[in-house]
């Protein structure tokens, strides 16, 4: 039955044309495997990155309140955390002590978080840990980019913060965590909060900013209104805010990278469509010969659909699984920047496996039809001249 | 079987530009005939043969091949029409060089998706009848001309044409290469094919396989 639909002889003789033109066939493979593997690649790196996103936007409080001095965050007082509590509609107030430490060896800044063991903030995201009470004594947990580098350091032990007093605090390293979503906890140190302010020079009754939780989310932005206006020179940031500021750096970058592949892919279209249009004259003569020997516009098109077909999906196939070796056995050397700081941690992070199916369609689309649109469309007009003026 | 009446054929050089490569042409060949169309190049003789093979259309008159006016069928019908009566053998062969003589051979048969035992079978008859198995696996551009030539014919003859039509066959092959063909014209003869050959090669003049000669010049028969 499906020998009467597709005729095999066809396609013998479209493999053949190919295996004639083997230079213009490896020369159109090389550049539409290229492309299709670079776009898809972008895709899949987007993809894992958002998909690391929503992790993180589970694990985030819903409003953040900081102090400001001079138009920058300053430390809080803790004292706030009462007062917070006793407003109608927020379940709980964490002051929450965090900061960055820069790491000279390296040239690097490591994510120092504080937390104490009866906090519940970071144990969506740490799962880890082996004890919490163990956080009390001298030592702290370290993500895996940290770990990396602390080994290039030869820190595997233990690691010597500096204060801005310059004086010593050092931490025994007690484990190493994998959180769930690592592109955020990858360049994390967790210790003691009494050891974060201690390395970061804080006192006992200062924070880095106050996170709250509030029972009833659609409330949200009332209780953001009212602690503007209890607290006005504080900053109040909403869960929505910093949601949206993540995906603005985000989509932007994706955005400028999605208008470069869109334009190169135009071009590459351009260039095909300028090479199958301007068909050489041994081309125009074999269409002329194949009308001449019998051949009708239907079969010179069909064997054309067949040539463009197999020279389009095996370079999508091929595409797709070189896209897939890159990003996700290779973790997308280089590209992988663009989206993310271009620092080790972001070399460290490992993408997630996401499989998209509307992804792979969305490029088999907009790559396989247009090229055998501009096979298809050239060769019809060819087939359609008369035979003995197409040989002339 | 083939009646060509009052047929002209222009040609648009440019836009404003023609050129008259038939004027006013009327023949009528029977059924099994082998006819010689003579004439310098430029004559006109090309010019009958693609009007015959429905490969163009004329400016004004008829074509009728076996009661059928060719000029009339649309592209497709003409591709089946040529597909079931006519094999071409063109002036330069018009082989595809890399491909291997089988794979030449059958190109006519690649449409009409037969088995592979039907195509084995019509294979090894046209190559036994011009004498080229041995040649069934190697690359046309490897061939000689008069090899070449024997393969251009197996491929006209594939489909079991009712007309063959030759191009000026014989104007790239030596003397012993044109008798050779002209063997072969006498074979496909008395198989009871028609055929009708364009040629200014003075071999095919006079002979006695040959039941007409129509002298073309300019475009006019003579």
């Amino acid at each position: 039955m499906w020998k009467k639909i597709i005729n095999l002889h066809l396609v013998e003789y479209a493999i053949a044309a190919l295996l004639r033109q083997k230079s213009k066939t490896v020369f159109i493979v090389t550049i539409f495997v290229s492309l299709i593997s670079l776009l898809l690649s972008f895709f899949f790196i987007v993809n894992s990155i958002k998909y690391e996103l929503s992790l993180t936007e589970d694990t985030l409080p819903q409003i953040i309140l900081q102090n400001q001095k001079m138009g920058r965050v300053s430390d809080i007082d803790t004292a706030l955390v009462d007062d917070l509590l006793q407003l109608e509609g927020v379940t709980d107030v964490q002051a929450r002590v965090w900061g960055y430490y820069y790491f000279s060896n390296q040239d690097i800044y490591f994510t120092l978080v504080g937390i104490d063991s009866f906090e519940n903030i970071y144990k969506k995201g740490f799962t880890l840990f082996r004890d919490s009470d163990e956080l009390e004594k001298d030592v702290i947990y370290i993500g895996d980019g940290v770990e990396k580098l602390f080994s290039k350091s030869y820190y595997k032990d233990f690691f010597n913060f500096v204060t801005p007093d310059l004086k010593v605090v050092k931490l025994n390293i007690a484990g190493v965590f994998k959180a769930e979503n690592r592109l955020e906890s990858n360049d994390v140190i967790v210790m003691s909060k009494a050891n974060a302010r201690k390395v970061f020079g804080l006192d006992d009754e200062k924070a880095t900013d106050i996170a709250l939780w509030i029972a009833n989310p659609k409330e949200i932005d009332t209780i953001a209104q009212k602690l503007k206006q209890l607290y006005p020179t504080y900053k109040v940031i909403t869960h929505d805010d910093i949601v949206l500021g993540y995906e603005k750096l985000f989509n932007y970058k994706s955005g400028v990278f999605l208008v470069l592949f869109i334009v190169t892919l135009f071009t590459f279209f351009m260039i095909i469509y300028e090479k199958m249009s301007g068909m050489s004259s041994q081309e125009r003569k074999e269409v002329g010969i194949l009308k001449a020997i019998g051949w009708s516009i239907d079969d010179i098109i069909k064997e054309k659909f067949y040539e463009a077909w197999l020279v389009a999906f095996f370079s999508y196939l091929l595409g797709v699984v070189i896209a897939f070796f890159y990003v996700y056995i290779l973790n997308a050397p280089f590209l992988r920047n663009i989206f993310l700081d271009s620092n080790d941690y972001a070399q460290q992070f490992e993408l997630p496996f996401i499989v998209d199916l509307q992804t792979l369609f969305l490029v088999f689309f907009l790559s396989v039809p247009l090229y055998l649109a501009s096979v298809i469309i050239p060769a019809w007009r060819v087939a359609t001249l008369d035979a003995d003026e197409v040989m002339r | 079987m083939i009646q060509l009446q009052n047929i002209t054929k222009n040609y648009d050089i440019t836009k404003r530009e023609q050129v008259i490569a038939l004027d006013r042409v009327s023949l009528s060949i029977k059924e099994g005939q082998c006819v010689v169309l003579k004439g310098a190049s430029g004559s006109g003789k090309s010019s009958v043969l693609s009007l015959i093979a429905g490969l163009s259309k004329p400016t004004s008159g008829s074509v009728m091949v076996d009661g059928k006016n060719i000029a009339k069928l649309s592209d497709n019908f003409a591709s089946k029409f040529r597909l079931e009566n006519i094999g071409f053998v063109f002036q330069r062969y018009n082989l595809i060089p890399s491909l291997d003589v089988y794979h030449n051979i059958i190109t006519p048969l690649v449409p009409l998706n037969l088995t592979d035992e039907e195509i084995q079978k019509r294979v090894q008859r046209v190559l036994s009848l011009f004498h080229i198995e041995s040649k069934r696996d190697i690359k046309v551009k490897n061939l000689s001309g008069g090899e070449q030539q024997r393969v251009a014919i197996a491929r006209a003859y594939i489909n079991n044409p009712k007309i063959i039509l030759a191009d000026e066959p014989t104007a790239n092959l030596d003397k012993k290469l044109s008798l050779e063909f002209i063997e072969i014209i006498e074979r496909l003869k008395e198989e009871g094919s028609t055929i009708v050959i364009a040629t200014h090669d003075p071999l095919f003049f006079g002979l006695e396989c040959v039941d007409c000669e129509i002298e073309l010049q300019n475009g006019k028969r003579v």
